[in-house]
Formats: structure tokens, C-alpha cells, sequence
């Protein structure tokens, strides 16, 4: 039984590095003489380049590309059977084992690059956030600027996606405006805004004090705030300059202060986050206001707060202690539930509910906009309890409790709570407690009429344990016409047509008997125990032939045996999600290193936090001139 | 309820403005507005337009074909399915056997149809700017705004993927953000004009403060950057030129009393959705608010439920996969089945001809507007079509293209032009830019225009 590249690319350790097995060339001119005519220059079947991967060296760069021409060379998929020009069983090994060595034998620990966080701008949360945060008052941000579209990291706060076109610097202008109105109203204060006033107004004019100089002291105190690092007294003094502007415009010193608060929001300095460029040619350590920042982004999706300003002035925020400390601190705060909300809702794709899944009222009037929300809010909530109480990772999938309100209580059949708050609630674990039991999920994992097998079992590989099986072969739908013809089969038995066809096999015999454990869940995440007529069939199996039935069976045999990949998994998300980039293969010593701590203090939750935290990515940064290529063929 | 009931009061509010009352007058204000900012002459000495209106998908096989055409290719007949368009045949041109030689499909193909390259999504590259945008910089100066991108909001699987939800490319490496929401489209072109002098010194103030953070950060970090300075520059511009045409259309009470703004939000009803924004497309071209546009009827794998189509259901892209009628196949939702490949595919092409429909109506009112000798239609161009010729097979080759108006007296409608070869759809690209007055002599790995479709 072969494990998936990927997997191994991380689980091995320091790699053995024997004579090479064969020569580069030779492997070079097998894949010219079998592969590059269709997967070259000239044509990328399947979107492949063959060639131009070949360049990318080392291979590892394009792990998930050599994973599927291993995996389509190994399965005789490639090249397809039909073509005449053939490679010998010789030279089909030669290939084989050329990748293998490649890529699984790849020494990591020769690396020394902690990547390079690239500029970006504040995702729409993070705006939202930080306006929250900077005037005490939410404002709704998101929804008044254009939806956030997702390349391939999977999280919105991946700068490669985080684009800022002329249209939504207009609308930045109107949502600043939008902003300082809504927090500081002139009309009908709340307390909210009565305090939001008072932390901002610091100052006002009087016989004694001059308007320009309260306007430049309520304007000192913002400005470091909102560019979050210290600010010269130039910096300060542009702004005073709008109010004066404002002012001889004939606005009075309140309109005309708030005036220069919207230019603040509209500007480069608080918009993106872009840090000072460090002559280097190496690795060097990230400044103490870039890593309050990292830290206030990773952890509250949010501005850095003063006490971590102050002590990044006071460059202390690489010192171990008193960053596990912060990371502490910061995970205590409620502003840490942008985890949950960001974070796991975006890996585990609940964030898809109301977007790709909407709710039915006509059908299935039971699923309402609040039952949504519910589902959402469970999975959002679970995760930060993880987070707060520091459980062990086992818990995301094994807990015997969740959190549930009154509708989504109905949902689950679990009498007894009232109301529209949710809270925590025991649960009957055969069914629920842990993510496999969460309904939102299990929708996200269905079709619109029915449930899927094939996209749970996927979900459950590829984004919950992070072992991606390779994309379907090109032809894929070759299947149908077999399906046609036995339509009286149930869908466990149609599926099972996957394992007669080996272009199917390969990777839906680990795909689909994971999806079917959870077979009891309905397309909306309720419980049923029979199908039509039929009692639900529940048999699951692992990729290692490991069986087992239902949930509980699931729970059980992935925390027996699939402890370390969901670690692995989730230190992976994690770690991209705190960087704000995909992750690299130069990124995979850390990947480990966070690992070994997390195994090592008892899977920990929060551990994992503080080790993304701690890594070497996340503190240190390599400059980037250009497209370059970092290392040499390994 | 109250609010749906308002918007198609709104929706025929503009389209009363636009079919009903003669609106010359205002025209040329507005024409003599953007005269005066130094516009450049289009190709043949009037101001052409060009629309590009995607559809995922594709088409089904014989779909697209014309039912009767002459020996010298002239359009007798379209087909059943474009039925809607049959008004509209002399001011048609079907290329036949076009493709994208470098990338199709649902993804790649969305991404590319307009920039005719390869698409990368590791590293979210399109090649190169799509043929709108590169329009928009030579000839964009001229309006004000460049271009306009336009997307009917996505439903189902992928509606958050970029690849598939991008037609139009700033550059390569930045996909251009789109509006999906009526109001926000219509007050980016008739509103905020006026400017105070605090506003214009926040905007100094910025693009100063960009100018500082471009010299701080590393080169990889200055692209970022850039694009703010790009953006600021942009919105300068655009309010600028907001400020002189206000002044012309504040003259005019004619367009006071036409112009009123749609509700907020996205109607419910899809029709009545894709109309209103197809009237901003009118509106656009009619005020001469830009010459460019794209518009994405559906995100490049659209599982839209079309069952509001009378004979139609299930979703766009399970119907597109028309030979698996079981109703048991991972496209498929799970609810819907069919009893025939043939019931299948002809609820397909159903769909293709609700689009259809669509399209007619946009040239329909085109042709209604009068604009010097002739009609807004004949100064444009709208090529409308989708990255997959037929989609159970996902083809690539012979996509469904049409080409409709008269690109300002430089096109030769009412014919199908069959080419022997496979032609890349970059050469059509190409011709279309030259009519729109942007001189380049490549597009998209194409030096060749298609002079097929001159007069």
C-alpha cells in the first residue's frame, strides 16, 4: 500500500541521500521521448507541463505535480494505453524511482528560507476589525465592499489574492466615510459611540489651546495607532494639514477632524501592510511593529493593540518569554474567537454555508437563515473552546460535547435547550460531538439533493487530514456509461464501479468508504437511520484497510491512526494562515519542528498556536528580488 | 415583496429613458463633454464600443450552427435554439471554428478567454492583461471610466473561485474586481461628481505617501504598491472628468428626469437581474460613460438552477454534462434526473437560448437608440460567447462565438464565416482592438487579425 507523496514528504525525517540511483539526464530524455509531446511547450494536457517542472528545481517546488505523474506513471494511467510509443517496464522504474528519490529523498534540512510574507492589504475582516478595533464601535465593512474572491491557499487573507484595484479604492473612500460617521455620529449617541468619542476626541479647542493643536493631538494619538508603529511628527502634521484644508473650507473643527480620519483609513500606510525593506541577502529577523502586527493579524485577524505596540517600541517581542506570554494573552482575548471564525471556518469550509449552500425555505422550511447562522456558529465556537481550554487536537474530532441553541438542537433531536444562544451540550457520541458531527460541515459536503460520499471522503482526506488523493484522471466520466446501464444499483454499489476501473481505483478506494461512514448524516446533517426503505449501510474503511462503522468507528480508528496527519494538517493551515501565503516546500522544517513540539506536549492545541507563532517563518523573512530560484537541484 | 415591486418600477424608469424619449440633446452635451478631454478618434473616425459577454458552459453540439446559410456564407436561417436572435441576422456574424489554442475549460478558460494566454493558478497569472483592459488603457482615457466590468452574483459550487469568476486582467497578475450589484454600477457612472478641496487634498496626500512607501518596501513588495498608486491615479482621473461632465449633465434636465438609480441590492428575479444590468451596459454606452465592458452572465462553471425556464431542470453545468441523464453522477444534484440523453440536451440548449434571449434584448435595445446617422449598434461590438464549445465533451474546439453590431461601419453582418483551419480567437481579439482605435500589432500570441469580418 503506497502512501500519497505528500503525506510522506513530511513524515519522513532527514531523508537519505544515496548515490544517485540514475541520472538526471536519462530520466530527462524518457519524459521527452513519453510525455512531453502532449504535457510540454507546445501542449498541457490536463494543464501539465512536464518540461517547464522539470526546470523548477528542486522538484520538491511542485510536489503535488510529481505526486501525479508518479502516481499516473505507477497506475499505467500514462501514457495512456492506447498510445503506441510505450516505455519498457525498465524504464517506467527508472522513472519511478528518479521522482521518488527526488522528491521523497529530498534533504530539507539543507534549507535555510523562511519565506517572504509579501506585502498585502487588510482582507475585508481584518479592515472590519481593525476599524473596530481602533474606534471601539463595529462597523459593518464587509458587506459595503465587493466580495472576496479565493485563488488556491484557501484562505482569504492570502496575499498572492489580495488585489487593490482602482474600484475598490473607491470604495474605500466611501466606506471611510461610512466608518467615521457610523463611530462617531453626530446625531443620537450610544454609549458605545459616547465612548468611541471619548477616545478619540483627547483634545478641543478652548481659549487656551489653539484648533490646530487639539486637532494635532487627537491626530498623535490616532496615526501611530492606525499605521501601527510610531509615527515622526511629519506624519502626523499631513494630516493636520487636511484639517486646515477642511477647516478653511468652512467646516467646523469636529466635521473637519473627521475629515482627516477618513484620509488616515484611505491611506497606503494603514491599507496595506507593507514593511521596510532590509539590505540583506540572507535570513534576517522581521522588526518588532512587523511582528506585532503578525502577531495581532494571526491571532485577532486585527490591529496590534497598545500594550503590544509598547512593547514592540520597547523591542521586546522576540524575547521567548514575553512572546509565549503575548501569544497567551492574545489567545485569551475574545478577539481570538477570529480563529474560529476565520480560521477553522475557512479550513473546514463552513465560511461556504449561505455563500455556495443557501438556505431553503420552500422545500425544507425548517432550514431558516438563524439555523445557517447556528451551524456556522457551532463549528466557530467549537473551535475557539478548543483553543481557550488548550484541549488536545484529538478533541476536534473526538469531543463528546458541542455547542448548539434551540433550533440546532431540534436539528440534532437533543431535547432540552432553549433559546437562541448557543452553549455547550453533551452529546451522544455515536452521532455527535466532534466535526464529523457538525451539520454545517456535513452540508457543505453534499450536493443540493442529496449526500455525497465521494465529497466527504475527499473532504475528509484532503482537508481535514491533508492527504490529498490526485486529481481524477482526464477520463474520468468514462465510468458514466456503466453507471447507465446499472441503474437499479444502489450508490454504495454504483460507487464501488470506481474500484472495477484501475483509473478510478487508485484513489477512490481511499476516497469513497470514508464518505460512506457517514452515510447516517443527511444531506442537512440530521441523523436518519434508514434510506427509502433500506436501513443506512455505515461500513467505512481507512486507507490502510482499517474497517470500521459510522461516525463513532471514524472518530475512533482517525484518532488511533490519523492523530499525527491531522497535527500535521492543521499545523500546515495554521502556519499558511499566520503567514498569509502558501506555504512552500522551503517551509516544511518548520512545518515539522512545530509538529515534534506539539507531540511532545500532549497535542496541545494551543502549543500548535505558539509554535506558528515561535517558527522561523513567522519571524524571520528572506527578501525576494524578482523571480529567482532559491536553491539548487537537490 | 415591496422592494422587488420597486425595482422593476426602477428597471422601467431607465428603460423608459432609454427606449422612449428622444435623447439626443443630451448626447451630444455629453459628447461634447468628453470632446473636450481629447478623445481619441475609434478606428473609423466614431466612438466604438465593445462589449464582451461570456457564458460558462458552453454549448451543445449543433447548437450554434446556422440553419441556412448561402453559398457566399450570408445568414438565411439561424437555428431554433438561437431563435432569439433571428431579428437581429443581418447584424450578426457567426465565426465558425475559433478556439483558444493555450487554455479552455471552466477554469483556465474563463480566465483566459480574454487574454488568449495560459493561465497558471499557483501563481494566479494570465499571461497578460485580457483585451478589454488593454483597450481600457489605450482608449480609456477618453471616458470616464476606462472600462466597466460587470458579473451577475454566482451561485453553487466555486462561486468564491477567482479563476472562474475572472474575465477581465489589469495585468496578467491582477485580475480586475467586478461589480455585481445594479446601483453600485449605475452610481459609479452617474453619481459623485462633485469633488471639495479636501477630498482633492487627501488624494495628493495619498498618492504622496504611496510614492514614500514605494521607495521604503523591497522590489517584490512594490508591486503592491503600485497597484495603490494605480488606483489612486485612476480615481483622480475618473473624478476629474466626473467634475466636468456633472456640470454637463446638471445642464440637462432631460437626463435629470430619466436617470433614476436602481433599489439596492440584487433582484430575485434572474431575469429581471441580468436585464438591469444589461440596461447599465446600454446606459454606459449611450452616455459614453465608457466604450468597454465585460459582462459574465454566470461564473465559468455555473450550477445554477435554471428551472424558472419553462421545460427546464436542474442545474446549468449538471444540464452541460447532458449525457449523464441518470441523475446519479457527482454534477448532478441529486434530486434532479432526466429520461433521455435527448430531454437532457435539449433542456442545454434551452438555457443557451434563455441567454439568447437575453443577448437579443441588449441588441435590440442597442438598435433603438439613434446615435448620428445610425444606432448605438452600429458603433458597436458585442462578441458573445463561452471557453467551451460543447460542454459534456468539455470541447475546445469551434467555441460558440457571435459577433453582433457594426464596430462603427468596419463589419460585415448577416454572415457565418466558416474557417478551414482553427482560427485563434487572439485574431479576432485583435481586430476587434484596432476598431477600437488602440493600435497594437499582437495580441494574445496572435499578429494576425481576422480581416474575414471587414466589410
Amino acid at each position: 500500500m503506497r502512501v500519497t507523496l505528500a503525506f510522506i514528504v513530511v513524515a519522513v525525517g532527514p531523508a537519505f541521500r544515496s548515490a544517485a540511483l540514475c541520472d538526471d539526464s536519462i530520466t530527462i530524455e524518457l519524459f521527452a521521448r513519453y510525455c512531453t509531446d502532449c504535457h510540454g511547450e507546445k501542449r498541457q494536457e490536463g494543464g501539465l507541463d512536464i518540461g517547464r517542472a522539470l526546470e523548477q528545481k528542486p522538484l520538491v517546488r511542485n510536489t503535488d505535480v510529481w505526486e501525479n505523474v508518479y502516481e499516473r506513471v505507477r497506475s499505467r494511467q500514462m501514457p495512456p494505453p492506447k498510445k503506441k510509443r510505450r516505455p519498457t517496464e525498465d524504464e517506467r522504474q527508472t522513472i519511478l524511482s528518479w521522482i521518488d528519490q527526488e522528491v521523497r529523498g529530498f534533504d530539507y534540512d539543507s534549507i535555510d528560507d523562511p519565506g517572504h510574507e509579501p506585502a498585502r492589504r487588510l482582507t475585508h475582516h481584518e479592515y472590519e476589525n481593525t476599524v473596530r478595533d481602533l474606534f471601539g464601535v463595529a462597523v459593518d465593512v464587509v458587506g459595503a465592499l465587493p466580495a472576496e474572491l479565493e485563488a488556491t491557499s484557501g484562505f482569504d487573507n492570502s496575499a498572492n489574492s489580495l488585489f487593490l484595484q482602482p474600484t475598490l479604492l473607491e470604495r474605500y473612500l466611501g466606506v471611510a466615510e461610512r466608518v467615521v460617521a457610523n463611530a462617531l455620529p453626530v446625531d443620537g449617541p450610544t454609549p458605545l459611540t459616547r465612548a468611541a468619542r471619548e477616545r478619540i476626541f483627547v483634545a478641543a479647542p478652548s481659549t487656551s489651546v489653539k484648533p490646530d493643536a487639539a486637532a494635532r493631538e487627537i491626530l498623535a494619538r490616532f496615526v501611530p495607532r492606525a499605521y501601527r508603529r510610531p509615527t515622526s511628527f511629519e506624519e502626523v502634521e499631513e494630516y493636520v494639514e487636511i484639517f486646515r484644508v477642511a477647516t478653511s473650507g468652512g467646516l467646523g473643527f469636529e466635521p473637519a477632524v473627521k475629515k482627516a480620519l477618513e484620509a488616515i483609513l484611505v491611506s497606503p500606510y494603514f491599507l496595506l501592510r507593507a514593511h521596510g525593506r532590509r539590505k540583506s541577502p540572507g535570513p534576517y529577523r522581521v522588526g518588532h511593529h512587523e511582528m506585532a502586527s503578525r502577531l495581532s493579524y494571526f491571532l485577532w485577524a486585527s490591529t496590534p493593540d497598545d500594550e503590544l505596540l509598547e512593547l514592540a517600541r520597547k523591542e521586546k517581542l522576540h524575547d521567548e518569554d514575553v512572546l509565549e506570554r503575548q501569544v497567551g494573552r492574545l489567545l485569551r482575548d475574545e478577539r481570538s474567537s477570529a480563529l474560529g471564525r476565520l480560521f477553522a471556518s475557512q479550513w473546514l469550509g463552513s465560511d461556504q454555508l449561505g455563500v455556495r449552500v443557501r438556505p431553503d425555505p420552500i422545500d425544507n422550511p425548517f432550514m431558516t437563515d438563524s439555523l445557517m447562522v447556528s451551524m456556522q456558529e457551532e463549528t466557530v465556537m467549537f473551535f475557539s473552546h478548543l483553543l481557550a481550554e488548550n484541549r488536545p487536537i484529538s478533541e476536534l474530532v473526538d469531543a463528546n460535547y458541542s455547542f448548539v441553541n434551540e433550533e440546532l438542537a431540534k436539528h440534532y433531536g437533543v431535547a432540552g435547550v432553549r433559546g437562541h444562544r448557543l452553549r455547550r451540550v453533551a452529546m451522544d457520541t455515536s452521532q455527535r460531538g466532534g466535526i464529523f458531527g457538525h451539520a454545517g460541515l456535513l452540508m457543505v459536503t453534499s450536493h443540493p439533493g442529496r449526500t455525497s460520499p465521494v465529497l466527504r471522503g475527499r473532504w475528509i482526506l484532503a482537508d481535514v487530514l491533508g492527504m490529498p488523493p490526485p486529481p481524477p484522471p482526464p477520463n474520468a466520466s468514462e465510468l458514466s456509461p456503466e453507471v447507465e446501464r446499472r441503474r437499479r444499483l444502489s450508490q454504495r454499489e454504483k460507487l464501488e464501479l470506481h474500484r472495477v476501473n484501475p483509473a478510478c481505483a487508485g484513489c477512490h478506494s481511499r476516497i469513497d468508504p470514508l464518505g460512506f461512514s457517514l452515510q447516517n448524516f443527511d444531506r442537512f446533517g440530521r441523523w436518519r437511520e434508514r434510506r427509502g426503505r433500506s436501513r443506512i449501510d455505515a461500513r467505512g474503511r481507512l486507507p490502510n484497510w482499517t474497517e470500521f462503522t459510522g461516525p463513532s468507528g471514524l472518530k475512533r480508528v482517525v484518532v488511533e491512526q490519523h492523530l499525527d496527519d491531522l497535527t500535521r494538517q492543521l499545523a500546515r493551515k495554521m502556519l499558511a494562515y499566520g503567514l498569509g501565503r502558501q506555504l512552500e516546500y522551503y517551509d516544511v522544517p518548520a512545518v515539522r519542528k512545530i509538529v515534534t513540539k506539539v507531540q511532545d506536549d500532549g497535542y496541545r492545541l494551543r502549543t500548535l498556536v505558539l509554535e506558528v507563532a515561535r517558527s522561523y517563518p513567522f519571524r524571520y523573512r528572506k527578501n525576494r528580488t524578482g523571480v529567482s530560484r532559491q536553491e539548487k537541484g537537490g | 415583496m415591496s422592494d422587488r415591486a420597486k425595482l422593476k418600477l426602477t428597471r422601467r424608469s431607465i428603460l423608459h429613458g432609454l427606449g422612449a424619449t428622444v435623447c439626443l440633446p443630451w448626447l451630444e452635451t455629453l459628447a461634447a463633454a468628453s470632446d473636450s478631454a481629447g478623445r481619441l478618434p475609434g478606428a473609423a473616425g466614431s466612438r466604438v464600443r465593445a462589449a464582451y459577454l461570456y457564458i460558462p458552459n458552453g454549448v451543445a453540439d449543433g447548437g450554434w450552427d446556422a440553419a441556412k446559410v448561402d453559398d457566399e456564407g450570408r445568414l438565411l436561417a439561424l437555428n431554433k435554439w438561437m431563435a432569439p436572435l433571428e431579428p437581429y441576422r443581418s447584424d450578426l456574424l457567426l465565426p465558425r471554428n475559433v478556439w483558444t489554442p493555450r487554455g479552455n475549460g471552466h477554469s483556465a478558460g474563463t480566465a483566459t478567454w480574454l487574454t488568449g494566454h495560459h493561465y497558471d493558478g499557483k501563481r494566479i497569472d494570465a499571461g497578460g492583461a485580457s483585451v478589454d483592459q488593454l483597450a481600457a488603457s489605450k482608449i480609456g482615457g477618453s471616458t470616464l471610466l476606462p472600462s466597466l466590468e460587470l458579473s451577475l452574483r454566482g451561485e453553487g459550487f466555486f462561486s468564491k473561485s477567482l479563476s472562474r469568476n475572472t474575465l477581465s486582467w489589469l495585468s496578467g497578475r491582477q485580475p480586475a474586481s467586478r461589480e455585481t450589484v445594479p446601483r453600485v454600477v449605475f452610481d459609479r457612472m452617474f453619481r459623485g461628481g462633485g469633488r471639495t478641496e479636501t477630498e482633492r487634498s487627501v488624494l495628493d496626500l495619498v498618492l504622496g505617501q504611496a510614492g514614500r512607501l514605494r521607495r521604503e518596501v523591497s522590489d517584490a513588495d512594490g508591486r503592491k504598491v503600485d497597484e495603490y498608486l494605480d488606483a489612486v491615479r485612476s480615481v483622480e482621473k475618473r473624478l476629474e472628468f466626473a467634475e466636468k461632465k456633472s456640470k454637463a449633465v446638471s445642464d440637462d434636465r432631460a437626463l435629470t428626469d430619466t436617470l433614476t438609480r436602481p433599489a439596492p441590492g440584487i433582484p430575485t428575479d434572474h431575469q429581471e437581474y441580468i436585464r438591469l444590468m444589461l440596461d447599465l451596459v446600454v446606459l454606459a454606452f449611450w452616455s459614453d460613460a465608457t466604450r468597454v465592458v465585460t459582462f459574465m452572465l454566470d461564473h465559468g462553471q455555473s450550477n445554477r438552477y435554471f428551472n424558472f425556464v419553462p421545460g427546464v431542470k436542474g442545474t446549468w453545468h449538471a444540464l452541460s454534462h447532458y449525457r449523464d441523464f441518470s441523475g446519479k453522477t457527482e454534477d448532478d444534484d441529486g434530486i434532479t434526473s432526466w429520461g433521455s440523453l435527448e430531454e437532457k440536451r435539449d433542456m442545454y440548449n434551452e438555457v443557451t437560448r434563455w441567454h439568447n434571449a437575453q443577448v437579443a434584448y441588449l441588441i435590440g435595445r442597442l438598435k433603438g437608440v439613434p446615435e448620428g446617422e445610425g444606432t448605438l449598434l452600429d458603433s458597436s461590438m458585442i462578441l458573445y460567447g463561452s471557453s467551451l464549445s460543447d460542454g459534456h465533451e468539455h470541447a475546445a474546439k469551434n467555441l460558440p462565438l457571435l459577433l453582433a453590431g457594426g464596430g462603427g461601419g468596419t463589419i460585415r453582418g448577416g454572415r457565418q464565416i466558416r474557417f478551414e483551419k482553427p482560427r485563434s480567437m487572439s485574431d479576432l481579439h485583435l481586430s476587434m482592438l484596432h476598431r477600437l482605435g488602440a493600435s497594437v500589432d499582437e495580441f494574445g500570441g496572435s499578429d494576425t487579425p481576422m480581416t474575414e469580418i471587414d466589410v
